[in-house]
């Protein structure tokens, strides 16, 4: 049905639902995706929400360089998220690994994982930085509203 | 008398081989230097006697000709004590001190995952903090250890 499809993505687009995960960063990324949610910045009066499980999240934001330990368990919260999706990688540890980069225990940045849509430089990233990005890639999905 | 000399006083009255091995750095800190063989008589007179009831640490080191470890201990929270013990490095091993201070087993697992050095009576358990598939004898912190080639011997593990 076309027109329900059109109003599903309508609503998919203006205020997707995002989960925040996070592979063993420092904490500074994930306070600055929280300030982002709170009043101050207040992403919330555009309905985005912050969601507890996979299942019902459409953007995963993710902080850190990924570990050996949580590799596993990061491709399996990816895989439980339904389609549509989108990994945004916040931070510069979660681009390419930041000052961790080369060292035994880590995987230089979460796209040697599963694979990113959009990354946010930053150590940490603010919370600017952060709308500026996830709105970039809300408004690239515009030009395809049809999604796959 | 500082309360930091009466404790040095204490155990140099106790142990005549601690005579010249007791440092007072600054106030409320005190570095002991402890021989191998006599570890477990001075520890055992710190926690029973001297009424030592915090362990806030234990710090592994690889100094170039052996190991050694620090033990952090604190009489009523407010000087500490550092006991420090080398360890030889062919066939390094240390008796647990679990039976004191059981939150010890953290920081001994530690001390065999990244230094190798074995500690007698620990209970079976995972590997922490290194991830579990890790291959046996590599030991990341010694300081001949070299990371090339890690990814191929990581090949056919979980890690």
């Amino acid at each position: 049905m076309g027109v329900i499809t059109k109003i599903v993505n309508w609503g998919r687009r203006k205020s997707p639902w995002v989960l925040h995960f996070n592979t063993g960063a420092c904490n500074a990324c994930d306070i600055e995706i929280i300030a982002g949610l709170t009043p101050t910045y207040d992403l919330e009066r555009f309905g985005v929400l912050l969601k507890g499980t996979p299942r019902h999240a459409d953007v995963l934001l993710c902080s850190g360089p990924v570990t050996r330990q949580i590799e596993s368990r990061l491709k399996m919260i990816y895989e439980q998220m339904p389609e549509p999706k989108f990994v945004v990688a916040v931070g510069t540890c979660a681009c390419t690994g930041g000052v961790f980069k080369g060292c035994y225990n880590v995987k230089a940045g979460i796209n040697t994982v599963i694979p990113v849509s959009a990354y946010i430089p930053g150590c940490p990233a603010s919370p600017k930085a952060l709308i500026d990005g996830v709105t970039k890639l809300l408004n690239s999905l515009e030009e395809s509203p049809k999604k796959k | 008398m500082s309360p930091e000399e009466a404790i040095k006083n204490d155990l140099e009255r106790k142990f005549d081989f601690l005579n010249g091995n007791i440092t007072i750095k600054r106030a409320r800190r005190i570095f002991v230097d402890v021989p191998f063989e006599r570890f477990h008589d001075v520890l055992d007179y710190m926690i029973k006697k001297m009424r030592c009831a915090m362990l806030s640490g234990i710090t592994g080191l690889d100094e170039v000709e052996n190991f050694a470890a620090i033990y952090h201990m604190s009489p009523e929270g407010k000087i500490m004590v550092n006991l420090k013990v080398k360890i030889s490095r062919e066939k390094p091993h240390i008796k647990s001190i679990m039976q004191y201070f059981p939150i010890a087993e953290m920081y001994e697992r530690e001390l065999e995952d990244l230094l190798g050095i074995h500690v007698d009576g620990l209970p079976e358990g995972r590997r922490y903090p290194l991830p579990d598939g890790w291959p046996k004898g590599e030991h990341p912190l010694r300081k001949d250890w070299k990371g090339a080639g890690l990814e191929m011997k990581l090949e056919g593990t979980d890690a």
